[in-house]
């Protein structure tokens, strides 16, 4: 995983040239053309874009797209923190790393959209409920990451905040925390996508406000343009926060590990 | 060496112990009554829910639904991947005009499509593979053509010294040497297969696990429903278990240097 995601890094920071766009641009033009009249299965790129501003007149586009968005970073954010803290304590402890490795395994191995019906039995269909679900999806790639880069840490740096006599709180905060950000980061990237789907997910299943809820709405109305409308407005949020979180990346690794004046 | 087989083998008991007690503390306290919550099951009621599935043979019948859902579908994903990202890792210049679509593209949320797979196909199996296929192509797509790229040019001029043929240099040198990268990438697609079987069953077509789960959620049978998911989840295991066996039949070398990616 970690490979796979290391060998797209150049792709993604030197962001391939626009000339790549050609075969996208090209197929939606053919797309436009075959089409003469408005067809009930596939309607034509400009057909969507009127669907686009019929949804926005109706005005609960921004709103969903709002609470789909605010589900998302809180998600992200909270997955973050867990994902984060529980890595850091079961890479310093071989004990809870083994104590606790079978049942993480087996949670790990759920698929995801699994829980969303166990969540909403248990905790009733509100917010609460996508945070859990999403918290629960996006947590172990962040949590596995962080773990391994514990364990991955240079002896040589254990060794010094032995001979600095640090406590352990203190070696854990001056040297695990700062060793695991890259690993972190990756583990954020695998987490992001994630967290969108199951965001959608949610909101298909349960009809809460949000972007999926449109959707499931419009096919069921057999509104095909605004389907499609609103599967370009989604995979323009998945394009725009994957590629904004790769900048966030690189600016933050291109100072890592952090400069100390004197050095 | 065989991973997976010394794996398990090797008994962790603090491990074990760890999920006994969770397992007692959580029957206790349903039992007790000390947590509130009408729909939790304790563990026992879901292990009689599980015998339950399994002697009615219901629980069959969708494990068998999905998984040839989740084969079909991760089988066209492979397929097409592989011949994309070969294509792609190839020519460096099919990859300069097509590298920008693919990274639009990808981002892409699988679930999105579900509605669109449900106007054009409605309730059915081709619902699912569209939905399947669809986001599994990534991981084989992007993995074959790094694996391909990534190449050592050393490796192609010993093509040209034995003047092997464009088609020999594919099969005899890109694709053994990309093999472990291609690897990695049909792991992961089969993993988000099955994930992805699971969606399109909850939303699109009503029939498999992922309909189970929502089924039994409907008709307010909390044990059953549990034990759909425990289901899910060993056959999520199971799956990746025996991918990882198969390629270790095949390709001995080559999954000595997947392992851990």
């Amino acid at each position: 995983m970690r490979a796979f995601i290391k060998r797209m890094g150049p792709l993604l920071v030197n962001l391939p040239p626009l000339r790549g766009l050609l075969p996208l641009v090209a197929f939606l033009v053919v797309w436009q053309l075959v089409q003469p009249g408005p067809s009930p299965y596939f309607p034509g790129p400009f057909e969507w874009w009127r669907a686009t501003l019929r949804l926005a007149h109706r005005t609960d586009l921004a709103a969903a797209f709002l609470s789909t968005a605010t589900t998302f970073l809180l998600g992200l954010a909270l997955a973050i923190v867990f994902g984060g803290v529980m890595g850091v304590l079961i890479g310093v402890s071989a004990f809870i790393n083994r104590a606790l490795h079978p049942l993480l395994e087996f949670m790990r191995a759920i698929p995801p959209p699994a829980t969303v019906p166990v969540a909403a039995l248990l905790i009733g269909y509100n917010e609460a409920m996508k945070l859990v679900v999403i918290v629960l999806a996006a947590l172990w790639p962040i949590l596995l990451n962080t773990s391994a880069a514990v364990r991955q840490i240079d002896p040589l740096l254990l060794d010094v905040a032995r001979t600095f006599r640090l406590r352990r709180a203190d070696t854990i905060w001056r040297i695990t925390v700062p060793s695991v950000v890259p690993a972190l980061l990756l583990g954020i990237r695998v987490a992001i996508p994630l967290t969108i789907i199951l965001a959608l997910l949610v909101e298909m299943l349960t009809s809460l406000p949000g972007i999926g809820a449109l959707m499931i709405q419009a096919q069921r109305n057999f509104q095909s343009s605004e389907v499609y409308a609103l599967l370009v407005l989604i995979g323009l949020f998945g394009l725009i926060v994957n590629d904004a979180f790769v900048v966030i990346e690189t600016v933050i690794l291109r100072s890592w590990p952090p400069r100390v004046a004197g050095t | 060496m065989p991973s997976t087989a010394i794996r398990t083998a090797r008994i962790n008991g603090p491990g074990l112990l760890t999920i006994v007690v969770c397992a007692l503390l959580w029957e206790v306290l349903v039992r007790g009554g000390v947590i509130q919550y009408s729909y939790l099951p304790a563990p026992t009621a879901i292990l009689a829910g599980l015998y339950e599935l399994l002697s009615t043979g219901q629980l069959w019948a969708d494990t068998a639904h999905t998984l040839q859902a989740v084969i079909m579908g991760w089988a066209i994903a492979v397929a097409t991947g592989i011949a994309l990202g070969l294509m792609l890792g190839v020519s460096p210049m099919l990859r300069r005009y097509s590298l920008a679509s693919i990274e639009v593209l990808r981002p892409m949320p699988g679930i999105a499509f579900v509605p669109v797979a449900l106007l054009l196909f409605g309730f059915s199996l081709k619902t699912e593979l569209v939905v399947i296929v669809l986001p599994a192509l990534w991981p084989v797509l992007i993995n074959t053509m790094g694996g391909v790229a990534g190449v050592h040019p050393r490796l192609f001029e010993v093509g040209a010294t034995f003047r092997l043929s464009r088609a020999s240099v594919v099969v005899k040198i890109v694709i053994p040497a990309a093999l472990p990268s291609i690897l990695v990438g049909l792991r992961l697609s089969l993993t988000l297969a099955l994930v992805l079987a699971i969606v399109a069953e909850m939303v699109g077509n009503p029939t498999g696990l992922g309909y189970a789960v929502v089924r039994d959620q409907q008709a307010l049978r909390p044990a059953l429903m549990f034990a759909d998911v425990i289901v899910i989840g060993i056959l999520g295991i199971l799956l990746n278990q025996a991918l990882m066996q198969l390629i270790w039949w095949l390709f001995p070398a080559a999954s000595r240097r997947t392992r851990g990616a």
